[in-house]
């Protein structure tokens, strides 16, 4: 799943040949969890007047294959004027001492900033977290909100390594790496409430409702789709045709051959215990206040 | 509409800057909401988007269903808006005096260290992950009875369900204590009688507030762009490829195995037992209660029968003693416990429901569909 928009970019894999397993591996993709891109979003709106960018910490899991996961971020305090720019170090370790308290997993990958242009002081602070980050190339994620005009939001990840005869600190070399947005399958629902147009959770029944209303409407297309083409009007597409059938000629047999039945009375008598589970104890409870007196 | 203005503006977060204290002239349309003693009440919950997500995210992520942790915010005219929050590190058991210690030292910590970059760094609240929508618990109840007492409008509890979750609708309910417990609470009181004089049952413990989830205007914008099918410039691209999206639609409500189901059934079973054995314990202090007072009664009424038989004799009769010294009889027990064991099979039986009536309709769903 890309962020934003594709980029024509060509993502260069510099292995070293015969690379020893001591070195690690150069990631070749950056993975982004909603919690850190929200936050980066939150923090974005909480600047300061006079600051034109933010930059944070970035936090998450690396794995064997060269796949770098994002899975939170913190706001790192700093400054930048035409002749400086600080960053609070000690912030930085405060943060992710009290990070490490909570997600012992999760070390110190990159840092992230705002806004899309890569400058000398990037190549500082990309310096000074390469240091942070060990013997593992540190990750940098230029977010662009996309509020400044003519400027598409989207994200993008980048390694460093230096450049020229006698690399200096300010000089380096941003190489994109492919960046996506990733998420456990269970955190799902909660995106979804964010999506959605109700401002508040609904009950199970509800977003079994808004799912069947969805698909209803989706059939519908469907429909218009395979009428249109049966009349003539549009010509039809072998490819759609065969996705179709292959959609709507799932099996269904297990639930014809009495398997329906078995379900739905197992599923009315576990409904029946759940009720009386709840009747009992709500009479209970009651009679705890009744027998006393 | 004024009312809506009001909420629609943004919350004046940070302090004025201690250098220039220069304090503007509060407008019309907000000296209302003004409330710096904490009148109005709060009537609803607002999530930020953020807080929904780190929330879940660290509901998923800790073992069993013990993530808690602080929920930052403000409210405003009668909304709670929670604009933040943080995990707090999970202890184990233990409540020593130095776990205690550096759990108080980390939320400072986080606290000052939050304010530095601008974020909210008042405590609204706290948060609770739970399984099965079961959250009634000692625990939740002690920290949310502290709060009441140290918070504004005595914060609140958000209550997130991971099973419910997990089968694709977020749930996230809010909720604070009822005045009626809060009293028994404090009179550390919850024997029968209490019980009664409060009419406490376990769905009287809690009051729910409703939640209301709101992204900001940033945010909202980069969703869409994340649900926006992005076109792949390949000419030639299979339809699987052609078109792709960072968040496509997801249609996990509609699956059809009950998953759960069997853990749910096991988690009643489980709140059965202990609600028994609860029961049991309760009617072994009644029974000594009730012996007690009983020998008490006897020793008495043995007294006044030989004063009388001393006093027809003409002899002096003996002093009443004061029985309570002679016999001790136990305190009537708490039911605390016992009411929050029933909750917690409420609470299993409830979402056991939930599952199967949404179960009912997916079979009736699938079935149609399977007879055209």
């Amino acid at each position: 799943m890309p962020l934003g928009q594709p980029s024509s970019a060509v993502y260069i894999q510099n292995v070293p040949a015969g690379s020893h397993s001591s070195q690690p591996r150069t990631p070749t993709l950056v993975t982004l969890h909603p919690v850190a891109l929200f936050s980066i979003l939150d923090h974005y709106l909480r600047r300061m007047e006079t600051q034109e960018r933010v930059i944070g910490t970035l936090l998450g899991v690396r794995n064997d294959s060269g796949e770098v996961e994002v899975r939170s971020s913190y706001a790192v305090v700093h400054k930048e004027t035409a002749e400086l720019v600080a960053v609070d170090m000690e912030y930085h370790r405060t943060m992710y001492e009290l990070h490490h308290r909570v997600h012992p997993r999760e070390v110190i990958i990159g840092w992230y900033s705002t806004g899309s242009n890569l400058d000398t002081y990037s190549a500082l602070i990309q310096n000074f977290y390469t240091q942070e980050t060990g013997q593992h190339p540190a990750i940098h994620i230029a977010l662009n909100t996309g509020v400044e005009e003519g400027q598409q939001p989207g994200v993008k990840a980048y390694v460093s390594s230096p450049v020229g005869v006698h690399p200096k600190p300010e000089n380096c070399v941003f190489v994109p790496v492919p960046c996506e947005f990733r998420f456990h399958d269970a955190e799902r629902s909660g995106l979804d409430l964010l999506t959605s147009e109700s401002s508040s959770p609904l009950s199970d029944l509800e977003t079994l409702a808004e799912s069947l209303k969805t698909v209803s409407s989706m059939l519908d297309r469907v429909l218009g789709y395979v009428r249109s083409v049966l009349s003539g009007e549009v010509k039809g597409d072998p490819a759609v045709g065969r996705y179709l059938m292959d959609t709507f000629g799932a099996d269904t047999g297990e639930l014809e051959k009495g398997g329906f039945r078995d379900s739905l009375q197992d599923t009315l008598m576990v409904s029946y215990l759940a009720e009386l589970v709840r009747s009992q104890a709500e009479v209970s409870s009651r009679l705890a206040l009744v027998t006393a007196s | 509409m004024a009312e809506a203005l009001a909420a629609s503006l943004p919350v004046q977060q940070a302090a004025p800057a201690p250098a220039a204290p220069t304090y503007e002239a509060i407008p019309a349309s907000m000296a209302r909401v003004v409330d710096i003693e904490a009148e109005i009440p709060v009537e609803s919950v607002q999530l930020d988007g953020l807080v929904v997500t780190k929330i879940i995210k660290h509901s998923r992520e800790a073992p069993s269903s013990s993530a808690h942790g602080l929920l930052l915010g403000l409210d405003l005219d009668g909304v709670l808006e929670v604009s933040n929050s943080f995990p707090l590190p999970h202890h184990a058991g233990d409540e020593d005096d130095k776990s205690t210690k550096s759990a108080a030292r980390y939320q400072a910590q986080m606290l000052r260290s939050l304010k530095e970059v601008q974020s909210d760094d008042s405590v609204v609240g706290f948060y609770q992950a739970s399984t099965m929508g079961a959250f009634f618990s000692q625990a939740l109840i002690d920290t949310q009875a502290i709060h009441q007492d140290k918070l504004r409008h005595g914060g609140i509890v958000v209550v997130h369900d991971i099973t419910q979750t997990a089968r694709g609708n977020a749930s996230f309910h809010a909720f604070r204590l009822t005045k009626a417990f809060l009293d028994a609470f404090k009179k550390n009181n919850f024997s029968a009688p209490s019980l009664i004089d409060h009419r406490l049952t376990f769905s009287t413990i809690l009051e729910e507030i409703p939640v209301k989830i709101r992204t900001n205007v940033l945010l909202n914008s980069f969703l869409n762009t994340l649900t926006t099918p992005t076109q792949s410039h390949l000419p030639d691209a299979s339809p699987a490829v052609a078109s792709t999206s960072s968040l496509p639609p997801s249609f996990s409500p509609l699956n059809l195995g009950a998953t759960g189901v069997i853990r749910n059934l096991e988690q009643v079973n489980d709140a059965l037992d202990a609600y028994r054995t609860e029961e049991g314990n309760l009617a072994y202090l009644q029974r000594q209660i009730a012996r007690e007072k009983a020998r008490a009664d006897a020793y008495t009424a043995k007294r006044k029968e030989d004063n009388a038989a001393r006093v027809a004799q003409g002899l002096a009769p003996l002093p009443e003693e004061d029985v309570s010294r002679l016999f001790r009889i136990p305190p009537e027990p708490s039911r605390l416990e016992s009411m929050l064991l029933l909750g917690q099979m409420d609470a299993y039986g409830k979402s056991l429901a939930g599952i199967t009536s949404a179960g009912l309709v997916k079979m009736y769903a699938a079935k149609a569909s399977s007879d055209i």
